[in-house]
């Protein structure tokens, strides 16, 4: 079957067309061709300037990541035809979120710096290293093992399309790979630092980096992970944990959250200023609980046994581990 | 460092402990490379009702006894502290129900000694490797094609790379360098290999004067979906899976009777081709059958098989049975070295799949070349640093940037010729039809006379892309031309090897012969064209026997 590929082309070193343009390809597609094997058949029976990655071609090495149809996408593991007939057209793009070097290339060198970042490497101490690993152990830091840095998970993430200085879900389920790891000595100090600014509290819970990662890595998650053990180890002393405190709070108080007051706690009173804004934009939508008059819900004492029970099971767990 | 699979930075890791300031180079960034497709597993004699001297037997005898006994001994021995340092490093090993490191059976081996993380060794093996490059500091080229190893005077000097990123060329200048850039699968059609598997390394090496040893040696898997070459891991038959022809068949119980489908794979391959050739296939391929496994298996031990099949083959294992067939897998020849990594010229060494030893002889183990990677990397590394502790710097030759520059400039300038393409296809053509699992006089000699016309193709080829920015045609270009000396130096080691070993099966040798044939390849390359010499084989603890499976 003939299929139009639509793929978007980029050489600032070309002194005709410096600027970005869409060239479009018809390419014979068989049963089962992939969209990088699309790919490599245009640039050898079409047009061999074309530039992008790919190595393994078998949906490990991580090197193919593109935007397919407005999508992150690995597109060694991609089918053509199931892929046209739900979507219709075949517009290939660089990856989002990273700056576009040559056609489908993108810079990769943000990407591994923020890999750099997190100290992507077992740290054990002498005490720890002795730790061996059961395959419970293991179930715990599966998932973050999985992960091929292909980089669909940052191209889709909105927390890193509005700073480019958030350590993004890639790095961040790397180091939930060491932070969740029974052998590594230096957890909590790498908590605190990951709970620093642009770190994983930053992050606004979009769930796009799970949704779009094509190995299960499931970033999202292990972002969670780490935020409730950099509360368990007490590092309470930023905006993000001190947010989920006051959530806690405020549902044990009144089996809801209280929103205004939330704000009040997270940030203090001052910065909490700055925050009016958007308060009285969410007043005029209907959207702000009354700050001062918030109501209890009915039975809140049931809520209150939640919590009790909670208490009591985690002390309960605490005391079995000594 | 030339090379960031499992080699190349397990021997830059080691020189960085000793002290060394190390850089690595690679064309693809370090977690790319394709070590990190490695499935089944690793092997190593953890277990004390196992034994290092019944690995190495085993390994002696996938060899048919051509593997150096001295080497295997050395990683046999050594594979265990290697894997526990791995596991010190943070890989996580897959674990029994007492907590130890599991291990599964894999062909050719008599104890299952395999050690693996489910299905995907090799990526987790990586990774770690990745992490500790990080953490030792090394500096990384990536996206740096290496084109020339620089030697003057007989001895290393460093080497020139292209960046891909600006297409400049940069001489690196140092007292030693590991080649390590992995195996050269993209000679063939149907191959388990990366699209970056082109054996640059051993072209490179040629080039420096090095020799390549048992080049004719190269591993056909039995069990590699059709149309795309990609791998169904030995795993799989580890873990209880059936190999049946179209008539339902367990056909490997006629040529394997005692261990069936876990015969070694020279073994299984030429049964299958037998199998197809004769009419019992089923669309030229025979089928694996997971389906009493059971999905929970399935899913749990070969959950990546399943994905691949399902992806690329269009069939789920827990359902159907999926066609496959060999395909190249591995090489076992390479940059002739001894078990240090030395080459014959001082300042150059090698390891991993770039590599001869040699361990893996005529026919290479499932598990054992992850192995070779970490021993050999490792001591490679070693010799490397002790090469430059007690060396000092000799200057880099000035005219070597200026030469390399202008044959590049030429390549980019030619205005008319034929396309890489099509000569690539001749050659990926040639190498299956007449250098593939059966092999006689007249096929071979098909072969030859396509590579060499070919060769002289594609001196007059000419690219399309003549950018200097991120231009691929010419980084592919360059690989072919190391291909085309590769497919040259395999074709006559096989037209001169008159007997059948291993891998290397001739239809009108079909016998081994020890007296003639127990003697390793070595082929050179001189003004332009090549010449093979032999070399005895290391035989220590195990004298030479029919091996039956
Ligand atoms: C699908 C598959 C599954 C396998 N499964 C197993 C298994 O289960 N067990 C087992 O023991 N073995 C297995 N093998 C074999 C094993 O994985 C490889 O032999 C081994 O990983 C090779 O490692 P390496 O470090 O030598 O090379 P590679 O990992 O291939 O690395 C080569 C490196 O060289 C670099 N390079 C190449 N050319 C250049 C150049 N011109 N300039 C700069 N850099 C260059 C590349 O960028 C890359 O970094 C498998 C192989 C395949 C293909
Ligand atoms: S859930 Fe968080 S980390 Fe994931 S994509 Fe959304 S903002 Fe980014
Ligand atoms: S987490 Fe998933 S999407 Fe993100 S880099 Fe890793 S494999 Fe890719
Ligand atoms: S080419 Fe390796 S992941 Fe697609």
């Amino acid at each position: 079957m003939k299929i139009k590929f639509r793929i978007r082309r980029y050489n600032p070193h070309d002194s005709k067309a410096p600027e970005p343009y869409y060239q479009a390809y018809t390419v014979d597609v068989t049963e089962g061709m992939t969209v990088l094997e699309a790919l490599l058949k245009i640039s050898e029976e079409q047009d061999s300037t074309l530039s992008f990655r790919k190595s393994c071609r078998s949906a490990i090495c991580g090197s193919c990541a593109m935007t397919v149809n407005g999508f992150a996408r690995l597109t060694c593991n991609l089918q053509v035809l199931p892929e046209h007939s739900k979507m219709g057209e075949m517009t290939i793009e660089p990856l989002a979120n990273h700056r576009p070097v040559k056609d489908l290339v993108v810079d990769m060198t943000p990407f591994w710096n923020k890999m750099e970042k997190v100290s992507p490497f077992l740290m054990p101490t002498e005490k720890t290293a002795q730790n061996a690993v059961t395959a419970e152990d293991e179930e715990v830091i599966d998932q973050s093992q999985r992960c091929i840095m292909c980089a669909c998970c940052n191209a889709e993430c909105n927390s890193l399309e509005i700073d480019e200085r958030f350590t993004a879900p890639a790095a961040l389920a790397k180091a939930w790979r060491f932070v969740g790891d029974v052998r590594e000595g230096h957890g909590v100090k790498r908590l605190a630092r990951l709970s620093e600014e642009h770190g994983m509290w930053d992050c606004v819970r979009c769930i796009h980096c799970t949704q779009y990662c094509p190995k299960g890595v499931a970033p999202l998650k292990q972002i969670e992970r780490l935020r409730s053990a950099a509360m368990k180890a007490g590092i309470l002393d930023n905006p993000g944990a001190k947010h989920v405190e006051a959530m806690a709070d405020s549902v044990e108080k009144f089996g809801r959250l209280d929103e205004a007051a939330m704000t009040f706690k997270t940030l203090g009173f001052l910065k909490s200023l700055g925050k009016i804004p958007l308060g009285i934009r969410m007043e005029l939508h209907g959207k702000m609980p009354h700050p001062y008059i918030v109501p209890q819900i009915e039975r809140i004492e049931e809520v209150r046994e939640i919590y009790k029970e909670i208490e009591k099971t985690a002390a309960l767990k605490e005391k079995k581990k000594e | 460092m030339v090379g960031a699979g499992l080699a190349g930075m397990r021997a830059a890791i080691e020189a960085a402990r000793s002290g060394l300031d190390v850089a690595i180079v690679s064309k693809i960034y370090p977690v790319r490379s394709h070590s990190v497709a490695a499935q089944g597993g690793i092997n190593a004699a953890m277990k004390a009702t196992d034994s290092w001297e019944a690995h190495m037997f085993d390994t002696v005898k996938g060899s048919d006894y051509l593997g150096d006994q001295d080497a295997i001994e050395v990683m046999c021995r050594q594979a265990p502290s290697d894997i526990l340092e791995l596991e010190k490093m943070g890989a996580v090993f897959s674990r029994d129900s007492e907590g130890n490191i599991a291990q599964r059976p894999f062909g050719g081996a008599g104890y299952p000694r395999t050690c693996y993380l489910a299905d995907r060794t090799g990526h987790g093996m990586l990774h770690v490797m990745y992490e500790q490059l990080l953490k030792h500091g090394v500096f990384i080229y990536d996206e740096w094609h290496v084109l020339k190893l620089v030697v003057e005077d007989g001895s290393a000097r460093g080497l020139i790379a292209i960046e891909l990123d600006t297409g400049k060329l940069h001489r690196l200048h140092s007292k030693s360098v590991i080649i390590a850039t992995g195996g050269y699968g993209r000679v063939y059609r149907t191959t388990t290999n990366a699209l970056s598997s082109t054996g640059d390394g051993m072209g490179l090496a040629l080039d420096a004067g090095l020799a390549l040893m048992d080049m004719e040696f190269v591993q056909f898997h039995p069990t590699v979906l059709a149309r795309t070459g990609i791998l169904m891991t030995e795993g799989a038959r580890g873990e209880g899976g059936f190999l049946l022809n179209s008539k339902g068949e367990r056909f490997m119980e006629k040529y394997a009777p005692k261990v069936k489908e876990l015969a070694s794979r020279d073994v299984v391959s030429r049964a299958e081709q037998t199998e197809i050739e004769e009419g019992r296939g089923v669309d030229g391929c025979v089928l694996l059958d997971l389906r009493h496994l059971g999905a929970e298996k399935i899913k749990s031990k070969l959950s990546q098989i399943r994905a691949l099949a399902i992806d690329f083959a269009g069939v789920d294992p827990v359902t159907s049975p999926v066609p496959v067939k060999p395909g190249h897998h591995y090489s076992m020849g390479g940059i002739a070295t001894d078990k240090d990594g030395r080459t014959a010229i001082p300042g150059l060494f090698t390891a991993g799949e770039s590599a001869c030893v040699s361990v893996h002889g005529a026919n290479r183990l499932g598990g054992n070349s992850l192995l070779e990677t970490i021993v050999f990397g490792r001591r490679a590394g070693t010799s490397a640093s002790e090469y430059c502790k007690t060396t000092e710097a000799k200057p880099f030759p000035e005219s070597a940037l200026k030469d390399a520059c202008h044959s590049v400039a030429t390549i980019l300038k030619r205005e008319e010729g034929e396309s890489i393409f099509a000569i690539k296809k001749g050659m990926n053509d040639a190498m299956e039809d007449f250098c593939g699992i059966f092999r006689n006089k007249d096929r071979l000699a098909k072969g030859y006379e396509k590579i060499k016309e070919l060769r002289e193709r594609y001196k007059k080829a000419a690219l399309v892309d003549r950018s200097d920015y991120f231009n691929n045609e010419l980084l592919h270009y360059l690989e072919l031309g190391q291909m085309l000396d590769i497919s040259e130096c395999i074709l006559l080691g096989a037209m001169n090897r008159e007997e059948s070993r291993g891998s290397h099966f001739r239809t009108d040798f079909p016998k081994r012969d020890d007296e003639k044939w127990l003697k390793h390849t070595l082929a050179f390359k001189e003004n332009g064209e090549f010449r093979l010499d032999y070399r005895d084989v290391s035989v220590t603890k195990f004298k030479p026997e029919e091996r039956k499976y």
